[in-house]
């Protein structure tokens, strides 16, 4: 339980990062650094859009798979890390320490 | 009204970079205007690249109504789709980049 603590605060931690969220593959949040409201929005918008990327992927061609999703607004960058038990999500404004 | 030398371009530019596979131009009806791919493919990507940069932008505006989205990137076990969509009436055009991922950084 500590190293999935000790990931999560690294990832909290880093840079620009605005939250961090993972959700189960029934779109239940296990974990979240955002409040409550948001976290429910991401939780029902992100792994919806993640299975379309997915599916995108594999309609293009069966033997490959998605990896890594970035969408990029301009407020910040959502990365969605989605795999088999759960969706990772983390929201990042990319210009926090740009000068 | 699109300059089609310059679109010729940044196309023959982009084409050329390290490790682009492919480029292919959608415009607002989901049409392919422009592909460096053959037309099975092209056609397939133009459906479900529209289709997935529509949701992306409603998802976008869900979480946030001042928000915009500017920029996809889906990292795959073969190779990255970079796709930035453009929403602005008028010029409403999806450019779609795949490309190899570069390992000699």
């Amino acid at each position: 339980m500590s190293e999935i603590e000790a990931t999560l605060t690294r990832i909290q931690n880093h840079k620009g990062v605005l939250g961090v969220i993972i959700v189960n593959n029934e779109g239940i949040p296990l974990r979240s650094t955002l409040d409550d409201v948001n976290t429910k929005n991401y939780a029902d918008l992100i792994p919806s859009l993640s299975s379309l990327a997915k599916n995108m992927i594999r309609d293009l061609d069966p033997q490959n798979d998605l990896e890594f999703l970035r969408i990029r607004s301009q407020k910040h960058e959502i990365m969605v890390s989605a795999r088999e038990e759960f969706t990772l999500i983390v929201i990042q404004d990319p210009l926090v320490g740009f000068s | 009204m699109a300059d089609v030398a310059a679109v010729d371009e940044v196309c023959k530019r982009l084409q050329s970079h390290k490790g682009v596979e492919g480029i292919i131009v959608i415009n607002a009806d989901g049409i392919a205007i422009r592909s460096t791919f053959d037309n099975e493919i092209t056609v397939q990507y133009a459906s479900l690249v529209s289709r997935f940069s529509v949701k992306a932008r409603s998802v976008i505006k869900d979480l946030d109504d001042d928000n915009e989205l500017k920029f996809l990137r889906l990292r795959s076990k073969k190779h990255e789709i970079l796709i930035a969509p453009e929403f602005e009436k008028s010029k409403e055009y999806v450019l779609v980049i795949i490309q190899a991922p570069c390992c000699d950084f």
